[in-house]
């Protein structure tokens, strides 16, 4: 019975199951199985990205569809059957797109300045001037007050990479994809090393009674 | 540079809504295809998977990774 199949398998190259699909992609990898996913993701990855793509939309996804695929076939054995082969084989295959065009974005962007990281950095934070103009004079001085404490902690208690990163993301908004990269790192260990001083903030902020909800609700 | 009202009020913010236990772009990244299936399937994913979704309001590019593979999953499965 199991023979059967298996020789079914080769006249109807459809793959259904994760089982078939596991083992169509291991190596050595049937090539209907590669064919076949590689339709499904570029079907799946042309409408997704393209609002992304101002042209050549059919090129680039095919491009895309082809790196995903060899990092799909290199960790097929990563798999743990949490969903089907497919989805997480899409969701490889989009963020290798998504991953690509905010490369390409900002090699044709001309932000030059996250590109010399370190002319800048303590000295540029430390000069920051809070720009507004409040009708009340009581209020400003307190935001003032807030600002003041604020700039202490990113300045004397965050890291220089911490700093850096702070200012790339939040005050540049540049990708964390390419700050990450800039930085010889990867996104995980960006996000942890922004959350780190976060948290650091937020309990210095506590610590010196600073009450979050009296702040800014204008 | 100067520093907006905006770009501090978003620090501040961000810094208050930090907790401990945030998970990163990697773990995150590793329960997305089980998080978006759940999502089709029209069941909770975020009550289900709660440390997935509060990272995809925290993290953008995960969002935009997440928001595109749900137009991708929806598009080869009909
Ligand atoms: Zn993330």
């Amino acid at each position: 019975m199991l023979n059967w199949f298996k020789r079914r398998r080769k006249d109807d190259s459809s793959y259904e199951t994760n089982e078939e699909w596991i083992r169509g992609l291991s190596a050595p990898a049937d090539e209907k199985a590669v064919e076949q996913l590689r339709d499904k993701l570029i079907r799946g990855l042309k409408p997704a990205l393209h609002k992304y793509v101002d042209r050549e939309l059919d090129q680039f996804v095919e491009d895309v569809a082809q790196d995903a695929l060899l990092k799909i076939l290199d960790n097929i054995d990563t798999f743990r059957g949490e969903s089907k082969l497919t989805t997480w084989a899409m969701k490889i295959a989009v963020r290798e797109g998504l991953t690509e065009l905010r490369r390409k974005k900002y090699d044709d962007s001309s932000i030059e300045d996250f590109k010399y990281p370190n002319d800048e950095g303590r000295d540029e934070l430390t000069s920051l001037t809070f720009a507004t103009e409040l009708p009340d004079p009581e209020e400003a001085t307190h935001e003032q007050m807030i600002l003041r404490k604020v700039l202490r902690i990113i300045n004397e208690e965050l890291t220089e990479k911490q700093r850096r990163a702070m200012k790339a993301l939040m005050m540049q908004g540049l990708s964390a994809t390419v700050v990450a990269e800039q930085m010889g790192t990867n996104r995980n260990a960006l996000y942890k090393l922004v959350h780190d001083a976060r948290l650091k903030i937020k309990n210095q902020l506590e610590l010196e009674g600073v009450d979050p909800a009296k702040l800014f609700n204008n | 540079m100067k520093i907006t009202k905006k770009v501090i009020k978003k620090l501040i913010n961000a810094a208050f809504n930090s907790h401990e236990d945030e998970i990163g772009c990697g773990k995150c990244f590793d329960k997305l295809n089980k998080f978006a299936e759940l999502e089709l399937k029209g069941k909770s994913a975020a009550e289900a998977m709660p440390l997935v979704e509060d990272h995809l309001k925290r993290c953008g590019e995960c969002r935009e990774e997440y928001e595109a593979l749900l137009e991708a999953l929806r598009a080869v499965q009909g």
